[in-house]
């Protein structure tokens, strides 16, 4: 696995997650990651105590993750790390990147190149986002 | 893998494709190749199709085509497909004569790119 | 070819960042695409991201399905459109029930090259397929209706800026369309909408009428009112909140109940608006204002037409109508009453009896794109029956359109009337469909293609499907007709009493499906059934209510 990072906003965390229905017991470590069909509601209590939060994609047209990041973000307040771990494409950087993600779990062959230009490719964009301004 | 379609009596079996770069439809012919015109398809058995079938699909990347599957038609000359779909699909959209592919024999236009 | 109009009236002025944003989409399809042919990208992963930009792979060649926001072209549009048509496709445009134009014998290595000369002309395809926000449309009228609200299309154009490559709703359950109108008439069919909005004046400006969960397709449902009254300043907090609900919680398992439709009813209408109010409670609502400075913004990239007509316009009008009969025919079926006394709505049908409903050829669509030059101000509107509106013609230069569309061949008089048919492709083109719809059509406009037959049946809709996903809207017909594959042969389902309108209604099966040809007899006894039975002035609907399902099956399955 090879981290990518798409936010530049902080050195990316390489502490291993926990899965959160593990960590919940043991609250061990700072790291958790976390299926698609948990609302982040639950993570609330835990928070303060989490530096980074992996999201999982277990196919990438399935997009729950988007809104649990921008959750996060806007309704939690999560200042930590969220970072995208799964089936991805490069063509999702951007998107990734304006609901909230820091990073995104690579593949030791995934071409890099890609992401990068995804990353530069717009001038604009339509919405506000209230986590990251355009 | 699924279950192939079962041909009845007199019936055969087509492999048709779509081409990736133009999305024009082919049947599975002489030497491996895929044609636009459904005369020269190779007519299987049910026996037959099935690993011709799987051939294709494994090297449907490196010939260019997608969604590879199988048609049952009837063991004519040329070949006559069964269904009304499959025979839109070999002969054109029915609406439009000017757009048949019998009436303007379909020029074999090699792979662009 | 006539020069463009400086300032095209009807729809939003692009500026340099919405041209460059599209250059960088293009540039982002055509690496996609390169990847897609070095065998980077398989046809699994290839598959979304080409239909977020419009491409299909459909029976005989790939389809492109290029946006009409709103419903509104311009002239230059058009011409590019005829253009397209004729380079890369075999020279006919297709006029879809969602305000789209698809063109369908495009092939895949031409697709950057034809969304760049899209580009050029400020049009482009981007979301009109895929599990996102779809092409938001709109009332054919807006601007001119004389019944109209508000012009919906400031908003309407204002959603489709913010769902424009939406980071957080490109990979949803399944498509997603809004609709919006600001008539009192809903011609937009919002209540089968997975968002439909009524837009309306308030005291301290635009209110929003919202219905969610409405659709057709497999599972069709009259949407619900979510909301009655949504400010302006809330419009994008209260779409971004059902969007996030439907994102959260709609169903990814099984793709026929992805449908925002049926998450609303499974939770229930009132369990949804909590669930959305209670995202909207969360929410930085300053965030996701609609401020009216964004507003204004909108608001000034949109010209208005300089509506002056000679005083005499009216009068003219009515000495052409007397001349003329069949002139006055069409005046009768195929104008709206416009907000200018001067002015009307012409709507030119694409349904000449016999013909493909939708379908243009190159030489329509340039002649049509000069007749609104010198007509209409340059501008085309799209409606979702498939035809086209003039939406400001003088009424004393209505009589030279309508020589203009008589000599195009587009000036049947029949908007409205029973061969004003609403097709699919069906299984001519399209790949999910299980039978032909086209040849039906066909058949039955031919059928009742005499004018004063039509004009005696007066107001009668058919919308024909090919299949089960209702891209003909069939059950919002007066009669609908649904195409059903019978072990291999092509049948027909025929529904009674659909209307798309204010009395939205889904229309009952009438029985076992028909041959093709039986379906014609039986739509024509079922007609015929009506001519004889009705009260004065009462409408297809009416009498279905009146005289029960039964009477009308007893007379369809009559064998003769």
């Amino acid at each position: 696995m090879k981290l990518f990072d798409l936010s530049g906003r902080k050195t990316l965390d390489v502490a291993s997650p926990v899965p959160f229905a593990e960590w919940k017991d043991s609250q061990q470590g700072t790291a958790i990651s976390l299926p698609q069909d948990v609302e982040v509601e639950e993570l609330h209590p835990y928070l303060g105590s989490l530096t980074l939060i992996v999201l999982e994609f277990p196919i990438f047209r399935d997009g729950r993750a988007f809104t649990q990041a921008r959750s996060l973000r806007e309704y939690e307040g999560y200042e930590g790390e969220i970072r995208a771990s799964g089936h991805l494409l490069p063509d999702q950087a951007i998107h990734l990147r304006r609901c909230g993600f820091d990073s995104v779990a690579l593949s030791e062959d995934a071409n890099v190149k890609d992401w990068e230009e995804q990353l530069g490719r717009y001038q604009f964009y339509y919405q506000n986002t209230a986590v990251s301004p355009a | 893998m699924k279950r192939l379609s079962r041909p009845g009596e007199g019936e055969i079996l087509l492999l048709t494709a779509s081409r990736l770069l133009d999305g024009r439809i082919v049947w599975l012919g002489e030497g491996d190749h895929w044609h636009e015109s459904i005369t020269g398809a190779i007519r299987f058995t049910y026996e037959d199709a099935g690993p011709a079938l799987e051939r294709a699909l494994a090297e449907a990347g490196q010939k260019e085509v997608v969604s590879v599957y199988e048609v049952v038609a009837r063991d004519t000359q040329p070949p006559e497909p069964v269904t009304t779909r499959e025979a839109i699909r070999a002969h054109g959209p029915s609406v439009h004569p000017d757009f048949s592919y019998d009436h303007a024999p379909v020029r074999e236009k090699e792979s662009a790119l | 070819m006539t020069q463009p109009a400086s300032r095209s009236v009807g729809h939003y002025q692009y500026e340099e960042r919405d041209r460059v944003f599209l250059q960088e989409r293009i540039n982002e399809f055509e690496g996609q695409v390169r990847r897609r042919l070095s065998g980077e990208l398989g046809e699994e992963e290839f598959k979304p991201l080409r239909l977020m930009n419009g491409v299909y792979l459909q029976l005989h060649a790939y389809m492109l399905r290029v946006a009409i926001p709103y419903g509104v072209l311009d002239s230059r549009q058009l011409h590019k459109l005829a253009d397209i048509a004729a380079k890369y496709d075999r020279n006919y445009g297709h006029f879809t029930t969602r305000q789209n134009i698809q063109f369908n014998w495009i092939a895949l290595k031409d697709v950057p090259t034809i969304l760049r000369e899209l580009a050029e002309v400020d049009m482009h395809a981007i979301q009109t397929s895929g599990n996102c926000i779809r092409n938001v449309t709109s009332d054919e009228f807006a601007g001119a209706a004389k019944d109209e609200l508000m012009d919906p299309r400031i908003h309407a154009e204002i959603v489709r800026q913010w769902s424009t490559l939406h980071p957080e709703f490109t990979f949803l359950p399944r498509k997603f369309k809004i609709a919006i109108s600001g008539s009192p008439e809903d011609r937009v069919a919002a209540r089968f909408h997975d968002i439909g909005l009524l837009a309306r004046p308030g005291e301290n400006g635009p209110l929003f009428r919202l219905f969610v969960g409405g659709g057709l397709g497999r599972t069709p449902v009259v949407g619900r009112e979510l909301f009655d009254s949504v400010k302006e300043e809330d419009l994008i907090a209260t779409l971004e909140a059902v969007l996030r609900v439907y994102n959260a919680f709609g169903r990814r398992d099984n793709l026929y109940k992805a449908r925002i439709k049926i998450l609303v009813q499974t939770i229930g209408l009132e369990a949804f608006r909590t669930a959305v109010e209670e995202e909207l409670g969360r929410m930085d609502c300053a965030a996701y204002r609609l401020t009216p400075e964004h507003v204004a913004q909108i608001r000034a990239r949109f010209a208005l037409p300089d509506l002056k007509a000679p005083a005499d316009a009216a009068d003219v009008l009515e000495q052409h109508k007397k001349a003329d009969p069949a002139f006055a025919r069409w005046v009768a079926s195929n104008t709206h009453p416009h907000q200018d006394e001067g002015h009307v709505c012409a709507v030119i049908s694409l349904k000449t009896p016999g013909d493909i409903p939708g379908d243009v050829t190159v030489e329509q669509m340039h002649g049509l794109a000069d007749l609104s030059e010198r007509l209409s101000f340059g501008e085309v509107r799209v409606t979702h029956l498939q035809n086209l509106v003039f939406g400001h013609v003088r009424k004393d230069q209505l009589h030279e359109l309508w020589q203009g569309l008589k000599a195009l061949g587009l000036a049947a008089p029949n908007v409205g009337l029973i061969s004003d048919i609403v097709s699919c492709p069906g299984l001519d083109y399209c790949n999910l469909a299980n039978a032909r719809s086209l040849p039906l059509a066909q058949k039955l406009g031919a059928r009742f293609g005499d004018a004063a037959l039509q004009a005696e049946i007066g107001t009668l809709s058919i919308h024909m499907s090919g299949c089960i996903n209702a891209c003909g809207h069939h059950h919002v017909g007066n009669i609908g007709l649904l195409g059903v594959d019978k072990r291999g042969a092509e049948t027909y389902q025929i529904l009674l009493g659909g209307d798309a309108g204010e009395q939205a209604a889904i229309g009952g099966i009438l029985g076992p499906s028909f041959a093709e040809d039986e379906a014609v007899d039986a739509v024509a006894r079922i007609v015929e059934f009506y001519l004889g039975q009705r009260q004065k002035g009462e409408t297809f609907s009416a009498m279905l209510k009146r005289c029960g399902l039964k009477a009308f099956k007893e007379v369809a399955y009559e064998t003769v």
